[in-house]
């Protein structure tokens, strides 16, 4: 194995010269955070970039000191007091699920009476906005139709956590497999098709599954299904095609995925799982972020040896202690996590250490950035000094 | 008191953004309502296995196991009630053996959006109104759950919601009914907000009120602000311990403990527990349900003990 180069200088790279960046890993970890100052990050060494969230709660506004984000790209405005003003621009949304699916569904649909099927169907209107596994089928739509605006240098995907990312990854897989026609031919569509009830259904399994479906779901209710169904039969092949290349996206080497973790023991056991995972799909992976590692008070302390006894009050004396060893033990249980990370995925972190605030606006932004990128680093040096 | 109110419910769920510590504070809930001499029983969604591991009892993947005399857990996993939802529609084993082996079910399942959740809470609802056979008194006296995180975690809770709307009639459409009277009714849910002192946590737990209210028709019942650092060093002593960095005091406390590295650790803790008095006073202006606190804990592990003392505080909350 080539020895690996340093994980900053690899994300450092990517931000300047790769299309698609997909950040993902599981809830809590500041995934948003990481994404929108890697995105800002860029489009200060200018690039034109655009982030684009697909959790649901709105972190990302949140993140960058704004009340609101909308389903349409928003500019952001990055030139501040302190800071160079940028070269390229950021520019931030967040995933529109319901209109995106619609939009989808135009795209697809042979002609206006085709559409007006689909978009007026009951199972339709419902599922499509509200559900869960929308978002992931989405986003993977939302990312393809971004990535083919000649407008983005750059689009940063910040993902649901860990177990819907995963889902988010097969996402066109299943999408797939739900609209599968083969699946439909077999389950619903002879019990419809014809027009009538019926229950000559090619094979002894289909006729059970369809009256079990009937059993559980009603009848009124797999009409509605099986219209939507036989609704998007001619999409199909289109989406087939969009599903491909999704895949083909995430594997291209202009994509790269960056895989953010906390350094606890748990958050790191699913971040392992999911680098497995990006591995296995062949997915071009770029380097692990874990946030807020806390510090170890003890080092970088002068050997204390020979040091003569500080004149504290005991009340007090004993609280300090108690309070470094505090710190202290959380500092080594977060290194020995972080250690399994390394021998295990043979991965070499970018550690970022807890801030004194929260990185709640676009100054907090910059200075995670300038924390775990070199350049990011240098370049606000040199404003820093320019400044009288 | 805190627990009165919401302990007077059989089924608590718990939300809150991913990372918060949600099992944690679920285990530790349960722990307070066994206190009480209540019958409990903490219930999971998908993977982790975290309340059993917590509680030191046995991994209950989909069966409901005691952990301590009093207090069950079980693991619900989507697949398995799923499975075990059929068996039930289709009485005949092979029957329905024919359908869980049928490639048709298992590519439906895992494709069809909510049917999952549906399910879930469906066998939620299930637990909560089970009968012991001859008493007829409730299975549990608290189910406390412990739902997925927030974004999601609305998302989830409002599947019955959709679904009551999407598919009018049949089996499946009365049971989401059911299953949202349940979450709406007062006497018999309680929605637990599970937060920690930091902004995208606070953000997102107000947001989860607003959302649950307007979407769900849903108030809180209460909050936990879980990982707070609390006042340690009174105003005089933090005033000593700003002193003392300023002069650059040197020496050492104890062997290995120096000073100024000491000082270091005072001083981050001091601004922890500020922001910790900053996130609580917001979370309690925004939040219309009591809220109760529990202390960042530094551990190896967390032992059963350390959940016990949780317990302790939310009873006293």
């Amino acid at each position: 194995m080539p020895p690996q180069r340093r994980p900053e200088a690899t994300l450092e790279r990517a931000l300047r010269e790769r299309h698609v960046l997909v950040v993902c890993g599981s809830g809590g970890v500041g995934k948003t955070t990481t994404a929108a100052a890697l995105a800002q990050h860029a489009a200060r060494g200018g690039r034109n970039v655009l982030v684009c969230t697909i959790d649901p709660s709105r972190r990302l506004a949140t993140s960058l000191g704004l009340n609101r984000l909308s389903g349409k790209p928003r500019a952001i405005d990055l030139s501040g007091r302190r800071t160079k003003s940028p070269r390229g621009a950021l520019w931030a949304m967040v995933l529109d699920v319901k209109s995106t699916f619609d939009a989808l569904v135009e795209r697809h649909t042979p002609d206006a009476a085709a559409r007006k099927r689909i978009l007026d169907n009951r199972f339709y209107r419902h599922v499509s906005a509200a559900l869960a596994g929308s978002h992931e089928y989405m986003a993977m739509e939302k990312l393809l139709e971004l990535s083919a605006d000649p407008q983005w240098d750059l689009v940063v995907l910040d993902t649901p956590p860990t177990r819907h990312a995963l889902d988010f990854l097969e996402a066109p897989d299943r999408l797939m497999d739900f609209l599968d026609t083969s699946v439909l031919r077999w389950f619903l569509k002879p019990y419809f098709a014809a027009g009538r009830l019926t229950l000559k259904v090619a094979t002894r399994t289909g006729a059970l599954a369809v009256r079990l479906a009937d059993r559980i779901l009603g009848l009124e209710f797999l009409q509605d299904l099986s219209e939507f169904f036989l609704a998007f039969e001619g999409m199909y092949d289109g989406f087939k095609e969009r599903a491909t290349r999704v895949h083909a996206l995430l594997r291209d080497p202009a994509s790269g995925f960056v895989l953010v973790a906390a350094p606890a023991p748990l958050a790191l056991e699913e971040a392992l799982y999911f680098h497995r995972r990006l591995t296995e799909k062949e997915m071009p992976f770029l380097a692990v972020v874990v946030n807020r590692v806390h510090p170890d008070p003890g080092r970088g302390a002068a050997a204390t040896r020979g040091h003569r006894r500080a004149r504290v009050p005991p009340a007090l004396a004993s609280k300090l202690v108690e309070t470094f060893r505090e710190q202290q033990t959380l500092a080594r249980v977060e290194r020995r996590a972080v250690a399994r990370l390394e021998v295990d995925a043979k991965e070499t972190p970018i550690l970022v250490p807890e801030f004194e605030q929260d990185v709640h606006d676009l100054k907090g932004l910059a200075l995670f950035a300038e924390t775990i990128l070199p350049a990011a680093r240098a370049a606000s040096n040199r404003v820093r000094a320019g400044a009288p | 008191m805190l627990l009165d109110d919401l302990l007077s419910r059989r089924l608590v769920v718990l939300t809150g953004k991913g990372g918060v510590g949600k099992s944690v504070v679920g285990a530790s809930l349960a722990l307070a309502a066994r206190a009480r001499g209540k019958r409990v029983l903490l219930v999971e969604v998908g993977a982790p296995l975290e309340a059993a591991r917590l509680l030191g009892g046995p991994p209950s993947k989909g069966r409901v196991k005691e952990a301590l005399p009093g207090l069950s857990t079980v693991n619900l996993d989507p697949a398995t009630v799923m499975d075990e939802y059929v068996r039930h529609v289709v009485p005949v084993d092979l029957l329905a053996r024919r359908v869980l082996s049928s490639p048709i079910y298992r590519r439906f399942f895992s494709a069809a959006p909510g049917l999952r959740e549906l399910m879930i809470l469906g066998k939620i609802m299930v637990l909560e109104e089970a009968r012991a056979r001859l008493s007829r008194r409730p299975a549990w006296d608290v189910i406390v759950v412990d739902a997925p995180a927030t974004g999601h975690g609305l998302a989830f809770l409002k599947v019955p919601l959709v679904a009551s709307r999407a598919i009018p009639v049949g089996p499946v459409g009365h049971n989401a009914r059911r299953v949202l009277k349940l979450l709406r009714d007062p006497g018999r849910t309680g929605l637990v907000v599970v937060a920690v002192p930091e902004e995208m946590a606070v953000v997102e737990a107000l947001e989860f009120q607003r959302l649950a209210a307007d979407e769900l028709e849903v108030e809180p019942a209460a909050a936990v602000l879980n990982a707070c650092h609390e006042r340690r060093f009174s105003d005089p002593e933090e005033a000593e311990v700003l002193r003392l960095t300023a002069e650059e005091a040197r020496g050492s406390l104890e062997p290995g403990v120096a000073l100024p590295a000491a000082l270091r650790a005072a001083r981050r803790q001091i601004r922890r527990r500020r922001l910790t008095r900053l996130y609580r006073g917001r979370l309690k202006r925004g939040l219309a349900a009591p809220l109760a606190s529990l202390p960042f804990l530094f551990r190896e592990t967390l032992e059963r003990e350390d959940l016990e003392l949780l317990a302790e505080r939310l009873e006293a909350a």
